[in-house]
């Protein structure tokens, strides 16, 4: 990796162009499992819009959306702000802006324009990370809309489930998965990944669908 | 009919609704947001949320009616365009 290289990824310096965003941002948007829109026009012409907010600013905020100048709110809108809105964009199929799709989009034109933001009730699939970012026996966190979720992966089933321990609130992403059982790692209670089952009475957790397709792990959820 | 436009001076959608409706000669007030400063950037930000729900661009009044983001079919029907 060059000086250069180096440079623009611990934080964008004068001079950053827009190729320098576009290899900044390709590698991390395909861990969330989309891609830059196959309009070069239109991407260009955000791209130019970033540039001209990081100048103005220090920092890539969305072209699309305002600062409010509240730190909390404004971080979530940095580009890419996938994490922060994965319902909803893996509803709507791109991100606000359309300058990412969905990795499946054949046509990102298609999608350019028209918003629609998914009704209370609809089920998603939201892409969380890709088959081989989570080994085999290991459990991380992941955020889907405002759930907090446990994905684990036993050989090479995906299983997700509430990640707050019913006990004392433990994150079970933060335990042990020895077979289906992810163990708490604050008072080690047990649940069964895929049914969320405890031996604990009434301490059963909320479990999500997991669908495994073109490489890439969705939790499936009802947009609330 | 009146037609009010909240933008912002860096979003390419608001520029493609203000070509649209520029194109279809339908006379509108657009305030673009972002170049406003202090108080008067507040109280748009908070009107914006206010009739919208979020703080995502454009958002076009139509008479009572509001559209987020650039969608021609919705904005058609509400002008009879």
């Amino acid at each position: 990796m060059s000086d250069e290289t180096r440079a623009i990824r611990r934080r964008f310096v004068p001079g950053t162009t827009a190729d320098d965003l576009k290899a900044y941002m390709a590698p991390f948007v395909a861990t969330l499992g989309y891609k830059f829109n196959t309009e070069q026009d239109f991407v260009d012409e955000v791209l130019a819009s970033e540039l001209e907010i990081l100048e103005a600013t220090g920092d890539v905020y969305c072209p699309c959306r305002v600062r409010t100048g509240d730190p909390k709110e404004d971080f979530k809108i940095i580009c890419p702000c996938i994490p922060f809105h994965n319902e909803q964009f893996a509803a709507m199929r791109k991100c606000w802006c359309g300058l990412f799709i969905l990795e499946d989009v054949e046509d990102g034109a298609e999608l350019l324009g028209v918003i629609d933001e998914p009704e209370p009730g609809a089920a998603v699939d939201v892409p969380v990370c890709r088959i081989d970012d989570l080994p085999r026996g290991q459990v991380r966190h992941v955020k889907v809309g405002k759930s907090d979720i446990a994905l684990a992966r036993v050989g090479d089933e995906f299983f997700a489930l509430s990640n707050v321990c019913l006990h004392a609130f433990g994150p079970l992403s933060e335990g042990v998965l020895e077979g289906y059982e992810v163990m708490c790692p604050w008072h080690g209670w047990r649940y069964d990944v895929r049914t969320g089952g405890t031996d604990h009475p009434n301490a059963d957790v909320k479990t999500y669908p997991v669908v495994v397709r073109d490489g890439l792990v969705f939790v499936s959820v009802t947009v609330r | 009919m009146t037609v009010k436009v909240y933008a912002l001076s860096t979003c390419p959608y608001c520029r493609m609704t203000r070509k649209y409706l520029d194109e279809n000669n339908v006379q509108y007030d657009v305030t673009e947001v972002d170049l406003l400063e202090g108080d008067e950037k507040a109280a748009a930000i908070d009107e914006v949320r206010t009739v919208s729900g979020g703080t995502s661009f454009p958002v076009v009044i139509v008479g009572d009616e509001v559209v987020v983001g650039f969608n021609k079919k919705r904005i058609m029907e509400l002008l009879g365009l």
